[in-house]
């Protein structure tokens, strides 16, 4: 097979820059050069790419360079989820220490408020401190599971963690800038790092409106689990929207608006919708509230065959919105059930709890599967099948199986 | 007579795998020459064997599963800030079919 390597066209990127016609169409100038779009792309010693590189690789799936999966096995020995365990899923390339420049000079507009201002991280800090911990779950994860293999990383259970944040409340905020104006029904966050590639904005901007109410418990976050919140997960500043999925916590955060419609960027308009299989636009619902789920952390088929006798069976819930109330677990497929408890610190509604069941186990194979519920709603046994592959808490799938010996 | 209709079957094959091969690599070419230029793939993605360093999307080498059913699907529905090429007529089904084909045979090479 030739390898012949034709020129590259780096101009021809201009079908994301917004300047393309079908095709012929002179190259545009609003590229930006690849020194800048490369920038930090190239691969460390680990297998990990080098803007991760202080991650720990065996803690870790990669499903590419920028899908980055959390072994099910390295999830839930804690209550808060090692910043170098966390999985990575990233729209846009991680700005770079050059790009952001100095972190205290980070700037954020606050609009749709009767003062609007623009507050650096510097300003933000003496504003407010507040410490929160929440769950950070990707949109697709279990998409692993579906068996219409949904485009996008196969995650099963890993990308999702729970972090605690340090940061100022978008109440604080809110409050200081004279209060939300007019007749907003959503808080829409923007992130920048759409800016170094010289995108077209409305194919490219992590914009995402919520809604407004999202913003009495909200949080701008400088801080991951005690230290300088990295670039990979948005730093230096990032929005935490308790309760919904993770494409809702904007990374790099510029903007914070309060606005009377969605926003009409691509990542709000026609991605994260979850739609029937086969269907898709902004009529079906956006990846917001996290639903109700649980799964396994101990034993799996990661870590190999169990002695029998004694069994600690371990696992993580979450309530989504809701504070997680029960977690039933069974050793035979979801045919019985045995209540398991809740152990370690409860860091409140948005957290997950970790739980265990003792039970004995002898020597066989055994399906396990964990059930929790919010008081409201349970999960469900089956996936709800959509499109994308999104929101999935079947309990069925994500059960494991062990073998006992 | 067995041995004519032996050569004359070794004959044809032979002809048939250098036609493939003939058009494999033709097709190769092809799919480079969309990858780097018609489609500009390249300027988003890296593919070692294409020579491309772009960082917007993943790194193609880097994915897992890349085979041809699963890019054709990716390059005509797009996902992400990727265009759907397919659908929104950027490419013809011919030129899907040839950087697919290219893609899935270049991956971690």
């Amino acid at each position: 097979m030739s390898k012949n390597k034709t020129k590259l066209n780096l101009n021809r990127r201009n079908f994301l820059t917004g300047t393309a016609t079908l095709a012929g169409i002179a190259a545009t100038a609003s590229v930006v050069p690849i020194s800048i779009a490369n920038a930090n792309h190239s691969e460390g010693k680990k297998g990990l790419p080098n803007f991760i590189n202080w991650k720990n690789r065996d803690a870790l799936i990669v499903h590419s360079d920028k899908g980055i999966e959390t072994h099910r096995s390295a999830i839930g020995e804690s209550l808060i989820t090692p910043n170098s365990n966390i999985y990575i899923r990233n729209n846009m390339p991680t700005m770079t220490d050059k790009q952001i420049g100095d972190r205290k000079k980070w700037k954020v507009s606050i609009e749709g408020v009767k003062n609007p201002k623009t507050f650096t991280l510097a300003e933000l800090q003496k504003l407010g401190h507040a410490t929160m911990a929440t769950i950070l779950q990707c949109s697709g994860n279990g998409r692993g599971f579906f068996k219409h293999k949904p485009r996008g990383s196969q995650w099963k259970t890993g990308a999702a963690a729970c972090v605690f944040w340090t940061g100022v409340p978008m109440k604080t905020v809110v409050d200081a800038c004279g209060g939300i104006s007019g007749d907003a029904v959503f808080m829409t966050s923007a992130g920048v790092d759409h800016e170094p590639t010289g995108l077209d904005p409305k194919k490219a901007m992590i914009e995402r409106s919520v809604p407004k109410k999202v913003y009495k418990d909200a949080m701008l976050a400088w801080e991951m689990n005690g230290v300088p919140l990295p670039n990979a997960h948005g730093g230096p500043l990032r929005m935490v929207t308790p309760g919904y999925f993770g494409i809702n916590n904007v990374k790099h955060l510029g903007k914070v608006a309060f606005t009377s419609s969605e926003s009409s960027v691509k990542y709000m308009k026609k991605s994260y919708r979850i739609s029937p299989i086969g269907k898709k636009g902004s009529q079906y619902p956006s990846c917001w509230e996290m639903p109700v789920k649980s799964w396994i952390t101990r034993p799996t088929d990661e870590t190999g065959k169990v002695k029998a006798g004694k069994v600690q069976i371990v696992g993580v819930a979450m309530g989504g919105t809701k504070k997680v109330r029960s977690v039933k677990v069974s050793v035979d497929g979801g045919s019985s059930w045995k209540r398991a408890k809740f152990i370690g610190p409860d860091l409140g509604k948005y957290a997950w709890r970790q739980f265990v069941l003792e039970t004995t186990l002898s020597a066989g194979t055994y399906n396990i599967a964990s059930l929790a519920s919010n008081g409201s709603d349970r999960q469900p046994e089956l996936r709800m099948e959509n499109r994308r592959g999104y929101a999935h808490n079947g309990w069925k799938d994500h059960s494991v199986n062990i073998t006992v010996v | 007579m067995r041995i004519l209709r032996f050569l004359l079957i070794s004959f044809l094959c032979i002809i048939f795998k250098a036609q493939t091969l003939f058009a494999d690599e033709a097709k190769m070419s092809k799919g480079l020459e969309i990858f780097n230029e018609t489609a500009g793939c390249a300027a988003c993605h890296v593919l070692k064997a294409a020579g491309s360093e772009g960082n917007i999307g993943p790194n193609l080498d880097t994915v897992e599963g890349l085979n041809y059913d699963t890019v054709m699907d990716i390059v005509t529905h797009g996902l992400g800030v990727m265009p759907a090429f397919g659908e929104d007529e950027i490419l013809t089904k011919e030129e899907i079919d040839i950087v697919s084909f290219y893609v899935s045979n270049s991956v971690s090479k």
